[in-house]
């Protein structure tokens, strides 16, 4: 699994070089993220616009970091793809996650 | 090589022979001692696939531009036949290629019989399908099929000693030219899951469904070419995929069983059509295939709506669905669950649109036949759609219970929801209730729909129910299977009734010119000597043309009464043979239809019968004056050899079970007389034809109703009748059993032991007196052939383009545009 971190003040930026997000990586991308987090990371910005399919794991590993941040931190989404906005939408997470347009609306926010 | 790759809409021969060779030597990489009549098949095929594929892309971008309203056709089943005849006919190319064969000295008939029937469909409701392609297109609407790419379509059927054996019908291994795939529109359908509440932002229920599974459905489309070419349309066919066939990640990581485990069991979902719903695992495996496509077409018509350019709210002026009867209706559900998941639109809008854009074409009146699925699995597989149809449920109720007070007994009858130990949802219920419109399909039918099968809906909404009885592309039906009658109506009346088969009254006043009755009456004996030529080839037996051909081709069922058939002519070999009366004239009987590999008496029926024909068709004491046949895997292409050489049609369901039936039509139209009861729309065929043209007989519906109620007695008839005696003896004393006296009992038994349930013995001395009637007519050439012709001239209502005209009208609110 690739991924990409690169900090912006107290914000982490983990950029994910992957085509499809599903049960081959979700557990170890899951682990890593979960990792950072408890490490003190609590301010996360998942550039997903690699990520042109997820899956329900794929998804799953998602809520998961999202709900081990919970009240301490934030995550936000940006360069959702079409076909991971679907998935988002399919399930109504659309309405949990906070997606951007841009990185820089993602860091700002 | 540029001018073949750009083949005009009208090649000449010269051009079409030049693309074929093409086709032939570079598409196809065939060295010329290699090639045989289904390489010119397909190298034809590819051909006319160019000018096909632009007027389809041509008409895609009319309707876009005109922003039309579009109609899709959501069916389980599309039983579409051969396309290349068809394809070359509508395109007015067929001549051209003919002449083009002939400079290749090849004839294009053969080449033409090496097409394989796309197995996509098993009966009627796939055919009537098929038909209103054909006329959406031919009238220029923008009209579409959506359905499952069944990798294997209803089994092959072959003999056994006269026994049905049931084989493979893999019909895709052979290729076709027409599909065209379409992966960039793939789309992902969940599956199974749960569902985890929460409170959104408003602290209003906002469930979320997780950790389902998914498939992908990977579009192919089939181009439906219109008569004249200009309009093409298409229809849409899902395969079932899984998603690490598109993760070559797996593979790579050579995790490769559990790769093509994955494979496996996604592309089961569109294996077979009608997996054996005995058990458990293939009854969950049908309901994951109608979720499947309905899932697939509403996530594409949602696509193609927002690519028009349109607002999700107005979803409902620019789309129709038809559900082909409760297949699929689960697209209630499915269109609820996208426009508030996935469009966050408020219940009230979302349903105003959903039934806006639904309407339900009921196909039967048999309580048996219509669909449910238990809640268990339901919830298993559709988690979010069972939370989503028990609110449709709450709030309908609530309605119903606001109309009808305190009648708690009603609102149980309603209810989508069927209650007690095993709850079930009620299919039928959910699409009537989604729905702006829900129409039988024949007048009878419609009718029955209304006063017996929900009764109760038509109480609370009698403006939703209406009748759009069914019709057949003359087409398929006429042009291209009957070509010498085509050719005869089109020298006498012009080409205009192809496209407009009013103008087919015009033959009317030909049925007293006996010349032409006598030209008409060549057709068809020219028609009986190629189906003659078929039979001898596909069974071996000899029959002889100038025979009256008597005809019952459709799926085996107790309703339809092949055995009320098989009982008669055992009743004429009887005659004969034990009492020496001579047949009136030579009777050639021909079945052909599958039985259900589950429905064991339907397939004795079926030994039944090929047990009767080895013995009559063996017995010298009978001569040429009587056979039978059994003509082997019905299909589209032997329905199209059947049809044109038919002289007396059987439509012999008992009264009250057959929703309209095509086959009827078909007949009619290719110059059959009906023997028939009043059922379906054999009584808007009588009516349409004149009495003096069509034999009716048999107890109506209401009469077997009331006769049910006051005891069949069909042990009564046996013990008074002689005739009725004799014959159910002969199946139990070993006259066509010799082997085993016992094989036809359990078919006696169902007769006499069991209450006749479908009426045969009741019905069957006014059959034996019209079957007696018409072959007495039949010895009269001139008067037959008349009746015949009349036939033909009064067939024009039960063409699909009618149909369509009306489900255009006044369900779809559709513009043609040309």
């Amino acid at each position: 699994m690739l991924m990409e971190d690169t900090a912006e003040g107290d914000c982490l930026v983990v950029s994910l070089m992957e085509e499809r997000l599903d049960a081959v990586i979700a557990a170890s991308f899951k682990d890593a993220l979960l990792e950072r987090i408890n490490q003190g990371q609590r301010h996360i910005v998942l550039d997903m616009a690699h990520v042109g399919f997820m899956d329900s794991s794929g998804l799953g590993a998602v809520v998961s970091i999202l709900k081990h941040l919970g009240t301490k931190g934030w995550l936000h989404l940006y360069g959702v793809t079409p076909g991971v906005m679907a998935v988002l939408k399919l399930t109504r997470m659309d309405r949990v996650f906070k997606t951007f347009d841009s990185r820089q609306a993602a860091l700002v926010s | 090589m540029a001018t073949v790759l750009k083949i005009a809409s009208n090649p000449d021969r010269l051009s079409l022979r030049s693309a074929v060779n093409y086709h032939l030597e570079v598409t196809l990489a065939k060295m010329s001692k290699d090639i045989g009549p289904e390489d010119y098949q397909l190298a034809l095929a590819l051909a006319i696939r160019e000018p096909v594929i632009r007027a389809l892309n041509d008409t895609e971008a009319r309707v876009r531009q005109a922003g039309a309203k579009r109609i899709h056709y959501l069916s389980m089943e599309f039983l579409i036949g051969r396309l290349l005849a068809n394809n070359l006919r509508n395109l007015g190319l067929y001549d051209v290629c003919a002449e083009a064969a002939a400079d290749m000295g090849l004839n294009l008939t053969d080449i033409l019989e090496t097409e394989f029937d796309p197995a996509l469909g098993n009966g009627g409701l796939g055919r009537l399908a098929a038909c209103f392609l054909d006329s959406l297109a031919s009238l220029a609407y923008p009209g579409y099929g959506y359905g499952i790419n069944y990798q294997f379509g209803l089994f092959r059927q072959s003999f056994i000693n006269g026994y049905q054996r049931e084989q493979p019908d893999n019909w895709a291994v052979h290729g076709t030219p027409w599909h065209i795939e379409r992966r960039d529109q793939s789309s992902m359908i969940p599956f199974y899951g749960r569902i985890e509440a929460d409170l959104d932002d408003n602290a209003q229920y906002s469930p979320h469904w997780l950790d389902w599974k998914s498939l992908i459905g990977v579009p192919a489309d089939i181009p439906v070419v219109g008569y004249g070419g200009q309009c093409v349309n298409f229809l849409r066919l899902y395969t079932a995929r899984a998603p690490a066939e598109f993760d070559m990640g797996v593979f790579n990581e050579g995790d490769y069983l559990r790769a093509m485990e994955q494979q496996v069991a996604a592309e089961t979902v569109s294996k077979v059509l009608y997996p054996s719903d005995s058990g458990q695992a293939g009854r969950e495996l049908r309901f994951v295939q109608e979720y499947f496509f309905v899932a697939c077409a509403t996530r594409d018509i949602f696509r193609r709506h927002i690519a028009d350019g349109h607002r999700i709210d107005e979803f409902g002026q620019y789309n129709a669905i038809q559900l082909n009867d409760t297949h699929p209706a689960l697209a209630v559900a499915e269109l609820m669950r996208t426009l508030i998941d996935e469009h966050a639109m408020g219940w009230d809008a979302a349903w105003a649109i959903t039934q806006q854009s639904t309407a339900y074409t009921n196909h039967t009146l048999l309580p048996e036949a219509l669909e449910r699925w238990p809640t268990t699995l339901f919830e298993r597989v559709l988690p979010r759609h069972l939370e989503i149809v028990y609110e449709i449920n709450r709030r309908f109720l609530s309605e119903v219970a606001t109309r009808y007070p305190h009648d708690n007994e009603r609102i149980e009858r309603m209810s989508i929801v069927q209650e007690g130990a095993h709850k079930e949802i009620r299919m039928a219920h959910l699409a009537i209730v989604g729905s702006h419109s829900v129409n039988g399909v024949a007048e009878m039918h419609s009718e029955l729909v209304k006063t017996q099968l929900v009764p109760d809906f038509f109480d609370l909404w009698p403006t939703r129910f209406n009748n759009k009885t069914n019709g057949v592309t003359p087409r398929r039906w006429l042009l291209n299977c009957n070509h010498r009658l085509a050719s005869l109506i089109s020298n006498a009346l012009g080409t205009g009734w192809v496209s407009n088969l009013e103008q087919l009254v015009r033959l009317e006043p030909l049925a007293r010119d006996a010349a032409f009755v006598k030209e008409f009456l060549r057709v068809k004996l020219l028609n009986k000597t190629d189906l003659a030529k078929r039979i001898r080839d596909a069974t071996g037996v000899t029959v002889d043309p100038s025979s009256m051909f008597d005809v019952q081709i459709k799926r085996i069922h107790e309703y339809k009464r092949q055995l009320l058939n098989a009982l008669h002519i055992v009743h004429l070999y009887c005659r004969i043979t034990e009492d020496s009366v001579p047949m009136l004239v030579p009777k050639t009987f021909i079945f052909s239809g599958k039985a259900a590999p589950g429905y064991l008496l339907a397939k004795l029926i079926i030994k039944l019968i090929n047990n009767i024909a080895r013995t009559v068709n063996a017995d010298r004491r009978v001569g040429k004056s009587l056979r039978v046949v059994f003509y082997p895997d019905y299909k589209v292409s032997v329905a199209e050899a059947i049809v044109p050489a038919a002289d007396l049609s059987e439509q012999i369901s008992t009264a009250g079970y057959e929703a309209s039936g095509t086959g009827n039509m078909k007949l009619a139209m290719n110059g059959a007389l009906t023997i028939g009861t009043l059922d379906g729309a054999n009584v808007e065929i009588a009516r349409d034809v004149g009495e003096e043209n069509i034999y009716i007989f048999g107890l109506s519906a209401d009469e077997i109703i009331r006769r049910r109620q006051t005891g069949n007695a069909a042990r009564e008839i046996y013990e008074s009748n002689a005739d009725v005696h004799r014959i159910l003896t002969r199946l139990l004393d070993g006259t066509f059993s010799q082997e085993d006296r016992g094989l036809f009992a359990p078919i006696v038994r169902a007769l006499l032991d069991q209450g006749d349930h479908y009426m045969h013995l009741a019905d069957f001395v006014d059959y034996a007196a019209k079957q007696q009637q018409a072959a007495r007519d039949f010895q009269d050439p001139q008067v037959w052939g008349a009746r015949a012709l009349m036939n033909v001239a009064r067939s024009a209502r039960f063409s699909s383009d009618r149909t369509i005209k009306e489900y255009a009208g006044d369900i779809w609110g559709l513009k043609q545009v040309v």
